[in-house]
């Protein structure tokens, strides 16, 4: 025990150094003063209702959403393709394959936003909220990957060799057995996308037009004192947002393996 | 031993061959399988079993050569257009369904009225013992239950021929034991062919009409258990199947129907040709079970040939013991077995006793 004591109260710091900052968000969010210090004035939801009155946010959070949406879609379906292939088949090139597929997740995005920029530029693509969702699948893919891999590789093959043994077709049997198991893995890996894709941050500044999305304009705000308790509000909103998000990804992350009656080996909490 | 002679052809393999890559999994398969015969493949892991039974299911196509099933080669013809269904090793239940749903299965593209099909579930699961579950979900069930449902849901379809993988092996002993005894009734009341492969001498013996004992993709030996077991033939299938006795042997002289040996520790002997298969080009040696040799105790007579020799170990089974015994005066040593019955206690390590044998037991490899 004695050992372990430095440690613990190591550790205990490090959460609180980590976490204690996130608290500051909602504390001032409430608090009924336009400066963020200490003390406290008293209690208010006037940051909440200035936010929601402010047309360009709200047209920001609009493009953050189409551009979440779009961007889980594409990267789940993308990467069901790639899991199912990765799982079920052996091919030349397959680990140089699942090796690009996931470096996005290793390589810092400012290089990764800087080398589309410049590729987009010299192509003369013009940048858009498409551009910004390409950058979001590229970067998005490695996690649908990993997650969808987890869910296809505790689906056990005589699964399917049943159903067709039992006389269905092999599209029935993608939609009557696969799809049914690994749909928890699709949700969880839909969700992840979408809470990568909305506050990112990086991507989205390099390769957006001039109208900005949601994590943009909040920075693009800071900058005016007035406007820094409202944006709390958003932020107060963005976590819990995210939090029941990954915490309902994860419920059906682990429903999914459970129900295939596979073992857990792994995840993101 | 006779069953499957009159019987019709269901499935026939004619010089199947299969490779992956460069491995060279099933080596020339030639045999029949008769219409309602319980057949197992019997092997060690690696010996092309489950490939040769997945080929008849269409999970696996052949490199070369013919499998015929009920007169028609299947070439081609796609697993959910075979008259065939499996019982995984996994047993594949579908833990999204209930029991029923899984049972029902295969019904799904069946044309007849959803009351009727729902009887025919019910009256599987009553089959195999399963009546009322068919509400219940299918991750709930135990591992004898999954066995179950998934016997169930292949027999529903009422198939020409179940193909079973290994269906036993993730049950405990006790369950084992019961679940062979089951399959063999179920299979004598449906009447279908049943082809299970296992890697489980003793099962394959209690359940099968026919063996193919199996080594390195190609068939040692196809025969019923008796044959088998009595008179293997080659010392491999011998060794792999119950406990075998090999003891060094020349061959003196064969005339007619009779080959004559001499045994190192037993003597000169005359057996018959039948219990000589065809040579392999190895040295000869003789096959003994250690059931057909006997201690006689001081007021016993052998009926036939006598051996002296040393105990050198003893193994106390409860019903039985095996006594490990130096044969007269030699380095050759025999497992043999012995009812443990009153009056005839265990002897020790060391006590010099009388071997009674009888030559047709005998069975020479060479």
């Amino acid at each position: 025990m004695k050992q372990g004591t430095g440690l613990g109260v190591y550790a205990i710091l490090y959460l609180v150094f980590l976490y204690a900052p996130i608290l500051i968000l909602p504390v001032f969010a409430l608090n009924d003063s336009q400066v963020v210090a200490f003390p406290l004035k008293g209690f208010t939801t006037r940051w909440f209702g200035e936010m929601w009155a402010d047309a360009n946010l709200r047209s920001a959070l609009l493009r953050s959403l189409v551009i979440a949406l779009s961007t889980s879609t594409i990267a789940t379906v993308l990467g069901l393709f790639a899991a199912r292939a990765s799982v079920r088949y052996a091919f030349p090139g397959k680990p140089a394959a699942m090796g690009l597929i996931m470096l996005p997740m290793v390589l810092p995005d400012i290089v990764v936003a800087m080398a589309l920029l410049i590729v987009l530029l010299s192509l003369s693509v013009p940048l858009s909220m498409l551009t910004i969702i390409m950058g979001h699948v590229l970067l998005c893919m490695p996690f649908a990957v990993a997650i969808l891999t987890s869910a296809f590789q505790s689906l056990d093959k005589s699964l399917e060799e049943a159903a067709l043994d039992l006389g269905e077709t092999r599209a029935a049997t993608f939609r009557l057995i696969i799809l049914p198991l690994v749909m928890p893995g699709i949700i969880a890996s839909f969700l992840i996308c979408f809470t990568i894709s909305i506050d990112e941050f990086v991507l989205a500044n390099f390769l957006g037009s001039g109208k900005p999305v949601l994590s943009v304009y909040i920075f693009g705000q800071f900058r005016f004192p007035a406007k820094v308790p409202s944006m709390l509000a958003l932020g107060t909103l963005l976590v819990l947002f995210s939090i029941i998000l990954l915490g309902f990804a994860e419920y059906m992350r682990r429903r999914g393996i459970a129900k295939a009656g596979g073992k857990d080996s792994g995840g993101f909490l | 031993m006779t069953f499957s002679d009159d019987r019709p052809t269901m499935i026939e393999f004619k010089d199947v061959h299969k490779y992956y890559g460069d491995y060279h999994a099933l080596r020339g398969i030639n045999g029949t399988i008769k219409a309602g015969e319980f057949f197992s493949l019997l092997g060690p892991s690696g010996c092309g079993k489950t490939t040769l039974l997945r080929t008849i299911a269409g999970f696996e196509d052949i490199s070369s050569g013919v499998v015929m099933i009920d007169g028609k080669d299947v070439a081609g013809v796609a697993a959910n257009a075979r008259p065939t269904n499996m019982v995984f090793q996994s047993y594949a239940i579908f833990p999204h369904m209930s029991v029923a749903e899984n049972v029902g299965f295969g019904l799904r593209r069946d044309p007849r009225p959803k009351a009727e099909k729902a009887k025919a579930v019910a009256e599987a699961l009553e089959m195999v013992g399963l009546k009322g579950y068919g509400a219940r979900a299918a991750h709930a069930l135990s591992g004898g239950q999954r066995q179950r449902v998934a016997l169930a849901r292949a027999l529903i379809l009422k198939p020409k021929v179940l193909l079973l993988d290994e269906p036993l092996s993730a049950l405990d002993k006790k369950m084992r034991e019961h679940m062979q005894v089951e399959l063999i009734k179920l299979q004598r009341q449906v009447g279908i062919t049943f082809i299970l492969v296992t890697h489980d001498q003793e099962e394959a013996l209690v359940m099968s009409d026919r063996i193919a004992v199996m080594f390195e993709g190609e068939i040692a030996q196809l025969a019923d258990p008796e044959t088998l077991y009595r008179r293997p033939n080659s010392k491999k299938v011998a060794d792999f199947i119950g406990t075998m006795n090999f003891i060094p042997a020349e061959v003196l002289s064969e005339a007619g129907d009779k080959v004559e040996i001499d045994a190192k520790g037993l003597g000169r002997v005359t057996i018959d040709a039948s219990m000589a298969p065809p040579a392999h080009g190895e040295s000869p040696v003789v096959g003994l079970r250690p059931e057909t040799l006997t201690l006689l105790y001081d007021d016993q007579k052998p009926l036939e040939r006598e051996t002296d020799g040393v105990i050198d170990e003893v193994i106390y089974f409860g019903d039985m013991t095996y006594y490990d015994v130096y044969l007269g005066g030699t380095d050759v040593e025999v497992r043999l077995s012995m009812r443990n019955v009153p009056g005839r206690p265990v002897l020790e390590v060391g006590t010099k006793v009388r071997v009674a044998w009888s030559p047709s037991a005998l069975v020479l490899f060479r």
